[in-house]
């Protein structure tokens, strides 16, 4: 039989870290699950799992059930942020192949905690280069498409802002929501481009919840109905933000 | 018509950066996402150009984001979510959810039955195709995940490094 290096606290506590990182990154409950039952049979233990949208319950076993440690833990609501659940990724098949001990899974989840986000120029930037293309796609002309660009960028940085600044997390989306379509919406008043409809609709499209929206489909396909339903709320909420943020909009300028 | 569809699918691949930037992808796959932007975009709007339904159109370009993005985790080792996530977002009906949304709100105020039977067709029309559309794109991405019935597709048969290793 295996012997078993770590104590059941520790393998504990280090899953937990990881999965609530997971869930604030943006990972389906599956992956979760899979990653932290892989993690565990790298270090010789068995796990039992709740997975909900706040909080993560677990129980981890030796082989033998001698040793067993449960603990509940909240999980952050943060930015998705791709590169974290990469990162875990690759952790949880190198403690699996290579057999990573509890102190080098720490110390590599505090670097891929310290890597940095892309400049925020850069991703203001792209970003607004991504609003202009949903307005191309939609059949926007140039003219529309800068109105869109700045739209985007405008309202992208009100986000952060208000984002930084603690508000609930749906008022940020509105706040986003108001400022990018009011400059759409004022470009439409002074008939700046051939089809302003276009660039007012596509203007607030960078707020769309395409996470929570694919990750409810992928967990209602998984059997995860709970945290489907839950996110699939969670996104329905975020576009009502964004449809009342037009809607505000639309009232004040009377188009 | 053709370069039409090559521009659109040009920007798509932009719409998809857009948004890995955002969600703060590693930068070695930041040009495959352009790529896998792209091809969605083309596959769905070419569809469209054959009078394929948007619902069909968007779950064809789903899927093949799908397939693709598992070729491209292991191309890059990263997690196949990284891919598809991004390749789809160019795909959402925001027209549509627009048109919808202008619709509900002139619902509320509209006296004349004429004009609200005439705003509420087009408004359920709107809805219908967004509801669909979004429920095509999340089904087609997972599509591939559902036909191998692998939990990790480190294990699955599209990964040849593993199978030359085994």
């Amino acid at each position: 039989m295996k012997t078993l290096k770590e104590d059941a606290q520790s393998v504990g506590n280090i899953l937990l870290e990881i999965g609530s990182l997971l869930m604030s990154s943006g990972a389906n409950s599956n992956r979760i699950r899979v990653t932290m039952e892989r993690i565990a049979n790298g270090l010789g233990y068995k796990t039992e799992l709740l997975i909900t949208h706040r909080a993560l319950m677990l129980t981890v076993l030796d082989k033998d059930q001698q040793y067993f440690f449960s603990r509940l833990k909240r999980t952050s609501p943060h930015g998705v942020n791709f590169r974290m659940v990469s990162g875990i990724s690759h952790l949880s098949w190198n403690v699996l192949e290579q057999s990573w001990t509890v102190a080098q899974i720490s110390e590599e989840i505090s670097r891929l905690k310290a890597l940095p986000h892309y400049p925020r120029l850069i991703i203001l930037s792209t970003v607004g280069l991504a609003g202009s293309a949903f307005c191309r796609i939609a059949g926007g002309s140039y003219i529309e498409m800068l109105v869109t660009f700045v739209a985007t960028v405008i309202g992208l940085f009100i986000r952060q802002e208000a984002t930084k600044l603690k508000f609930n997390p749906y008022m940020c989306v509105y706040f986003a929501s108001v400022t990018a379509s009011l400059i759409a919406g004022l470009a439409e008043i002074y008939h700046i481009g051939a089809q302003p409809d276009k660039a007012f609709a596509t203007s607030v499209l960078f707020l769309v919840p395409g996470v929570p929206l694919i990750n409810s489909v992928t967990d209602l396909l998984e059997g995860n109905l709970q945290n489907g339903i839950i996110r699939a709320i969670n996104g329905l909420i975020i576009a009502f933000s964004i449809a009342m943020g037009l809607f505000t909009v639309r009232m004040i300028l009377h188009i | 018509m053709l370069t039409e569809i090559l521009i659109k699918g040009f920007w798509a691949g932009f719409a998809a950066i857009g948004f890995a930037i955002l969600f703060n992808v590693p930068r070695r796959t930041l040009f495959p996402i352009w790529c896998i932007g792209a091809m969605g975009g083309l596959i769905k709007f070419t569809s469209m150009s054959c009078e394929i339904s948007v619902v069909f159109a968007s779950f064809f370009g789903a899927v093949v984001v799908g397939v693709v993005a598992i070729q491209l985790a292991h191309l890059k080792d990263s997690p196949p979510l990284i891919f598809s996530i991004p390749g789809v977002i160019p795909m959402i009906p925001g027209v549509f959810a627009y048109k919808f949304m202008l619709g509900m709100i002139a619902l509320t105020n509209i006296e004349n039955a004429d004009a609200y039977l005439q705003t509420l067709i087009e408004t359920v029309n709107n809805g219908a195709k967004m509801m669909f559309v979004l429920i095509a794109l999340g089904t087609g991405v997972a599509i591939p995940m559902l036909l191998s019935r692998k939990e990790s597709i480190k294990k699955s048969k599209f990964n040849k490094k593993k199978k030359a290793m085994a």
